[in-house]
């Protein structure tokens, strides 16, 4: 293999993953703080894109300028999800939180199909096949945007959750939930807070992906399995960890898809993931979970 | 949890067979059973339309595959989430061994409850010897379910993308072909029955309180001596077997499958986790129950809205799971088991044995 295609397909599989990695942060932020896997993450993704095309088609809006729509209407959602059903459940038998949340995931999806049918869509902005070549290497634009995008993201994510105080209430009540309530912390509101965040970051995932990438309302389910297995390598609720893992993955993705070719690449994260999942449950970066 | 129902009965003076039936609310929940298996054999009688027919049978292979989910997740609360991998194991061994071995589905169907159990035994060992539990054993069902997705579209010698099928020939009873639907209704009946039985054995018998005792809770029920991993491992092997067996027939019926319809989170919540949620995880009535009201009601919505749109079915499962679970946790049986106490109660004041 030469150097050129060697640094090629680290780039590529860099850019995959600066997606993956703001999809994970935004499950890990929801698992942290309310310790539950949220079944219906990829979903939010899905919708995410889906807003891009339709404020696209219908308003001719390019994707970037959607990036802040998306974020506050999904946003919403999730806040709206967490405060009328989630919470609901917080307490409840871990299967039926799993059940709920796949009962949202199978609802979204179909709402979607029903909308916008289940044809796959795309759109097409002037920068679509755009490439800049830098000494050899071959970036696309939208990738490239997309990668440094979700890289600023996450570390405004990260600025957030340390050096202001509602972030660090979020931090609180991921570490203990009552002792933040006799805080004085409105532990709820930082619940519908967090999954609110969670979902909207992973909209604007979505939305990113959007100037060169065909969507159906299935995508989701590809990017939640995806995101868990980023999560579950870098350790659940462990946001540096959810942050690593995704560019880790996207690497080996890149790698595999080189190897074995493009379809077959999710075999080397399915084995990553269970090999993980057997014999350190508790990811890279943590200690057993109790 | 039910007490032990001897001393009971006995209590109650003069008692006959339909009051000991009746007082217990197992059996009155397996009366239910029969009662609508009874109903749904009748059905051709009425119904000529094959379209009606057919989301009849189809509700009833859902509801023999819904009782092998209830065996793992409702009894013993392994969240076994990608079930559909050993209906597609199933499906795809029974075809094989149709196509490609001239093997009757009558023999292929057995063989392909035999392959599911063995790959349960496979999946419930390496979970288990690695302590997989709730939303970790599910994540982990999940990824294996798309790694074997990407297998078996890359697997020629099972048709790969292109999926597997069979040519409809001349109907005749060794291929389990038929010229009309109704007999496809009477083995799917006829599965539902060994169903419900083998579901009521294991429910009634030590082997059922393990399970219900790992359900509540797993640790407590390993400290009183219950062998966990065992009873775990047997609970993914029935479950897996008669999924097995189920996708097997569901082969034989739609006569066609391919990778991104056997490995599909949003047919696995259709076929195999609707019907046991709504109609009440974890009872003897529930899948049944929920696979009659699920898929007839999925279709009138489908019909009633459809206009070319597809995603009804999805937004009809969807909206059921989420209501079922903020409304009746306990599903629909659970809602019929509140009604059927308050009359024992009204009539029986000294008690059923129920706690």
């Amino acid at each position: 293999m030469s150097p050129e295609i060697f640094f090629q397909i680290i780039v590529n599989g860099l850019f995959t993953g600066g997606i993956y990695s703001l999809v994970a942060v935004g499950l890990t932020l929801i698992y942290g703080v309310m310790v539950i896997v949220n079944f219906a993450h990829g979903e939010f993704l899905m919708l995410g894109i889906y807003v891009a095309f339709w404020a696209f088609t219908l308003m001719d809006m390019d994707p970037y300028i959607v990036v802040p729509i998306a974020f506050v209407l999904i946003f919403g959602l999730g806040a709206l999800v967490q405060r009328g059903l989630v919470q609901r459940v917080l307490d409840a038998h871990p299967l039926n939180q799993i059940i709920l949340l796949v009962g949202v995931s199978t609802l979204l999806i179909g709402l979607v199909q029903f909308f916008f049918s289940a044809e796959p869509k795309a759109i097409h902005v002037p920068y679509e096949t755009a490439v800049i070549s830098i000494s050899g290497l071959r970036l696309a634009i939208a990738r490239l945007v997309a990668f440094f995008a979700s890289m600023i993201i996450s570390l405004l994510l990260y600025l957030f959750l340390h050096y202001t105080r509602t972030g660090k209430a979020i931090r609180a009540v991921s570490q203990s939930r009552d002792a933040s309530r006799l805080m004085g912390i409105n532990v709820n509101f930082i619940y519908y807070l967090t999954f609110g965040i969670g979902a909207g970051i992973t909209a604007v995932a979505g939305v990113l992906l959007a100037p060169n990438h065909r969507m159906i309302p299935t995508m989701g389910q590809g990017y939640s399995v995806i995101a868990f297995v980023v999560v579950v390598l870098g350790t659940m609720g462990n946001f540096i960890g959810a942050f690593v893992g995704g560019l880790i993955i996207g690497v080996v993705e890149a790698f595999a898809g080189f190897y074995l070719g493009g379809d077959v690449k999710i075999i080397a994260s399915m084995m990553i993931f269970i090999l993980i999942l057997l014999f350190r449950p508790a990811g890279l970066f943590g200690r057993r979970r109790t | 949890m039910t007490v032990d129902k001897s001393t009971n009965t006995s209590t109650v003076k003069s008692h006959t067979w339909l009051r000991d039936v009746f007082l217990d609310w197992d059996r009155t929940q397996m009366v239910i059973c029969f009662v609508l298996v009874v109903l749904l054999a009748l059905t051709p009688l009425f119904i000529n339309s094959t379209y009606y027919l057919g989301i009849i049978i189809l509700a009833t292979i859902y509801a023999f595959i819904g009782i092998s989910w209830n065996i793992v997740a409702g009894f013993t609360g392994q969240l076994l989430i990608a079930q559909i991998i050993f209906l597609a194991i199933g499906a795809y061994t029974t075809i094989v061994l149709f196509n490609n071995f001239l093997i009757s589905p009558w023999v292929g169907i057995l063989i392909a409850g035999i392959v599911s159990g063995l790959c349960g035994v496979v999946v419930a060992f390496i979970t288990l010897r690695y302590g997989l539990k709730m939303d970790y054993f599910a994540l982990f069902t999940i990824a294996l379910m798309v790694a074997l997705r990407t297998l078996f579209l890359k697997w020629d010698y099972v048709g790969g993308a292109v999926g597997m099928w069979f040519g409809l020939t001349n109907p005749s009873f060794d291929k389990m072909i038929f010229a009309n639907k109704a007999p496809y209704l009477y083995i799917a009946l006829g599965l539902v029955v060994i169903g419900l039985i083998i579901q009521y054995r294991i429910y009634r018998s030590k082997i059922g309180k393990y399970f219900l005792a790992i359900r509540e809770d797993d640790d407590a029920a390993s400290a009183l001596g219950v062998n966990t991993s065992r009873y775990k491992m047997v609970a993914v092997v029935i479950g897996a077997s008669m999924a097995g067996v189920g996708g097997g027939f569901y082969m034989m019926y739609v006569t066609f499958i391919e990778p991104p319809q056997g490995f599909n989170l949003g047919l696995n919540v259709e076929i195999v986790m609707a019907g046991p949620i709504i109609g009440g995880l974890g009872s003897l009535a529930g899948p049944i129950v929920g696979a009659l009201l699920n898929k007839p009601f999925a279709e009138i919505m489908r019909g009633a809205l459809a206009e070319g749109r597809s995603g009804n079915s999805l937004i009809v499962y969807g909206s059921f799971l989420i209501l079922t679970i903020m409304f009746m946790p306990r599903g629909v049986t659970g809602v019929l088991h509140t009604i059927y106490r308050r009359i024992i109660n009204r009539f029986y004041p000294q008690g059923t044995g129920e706690s």
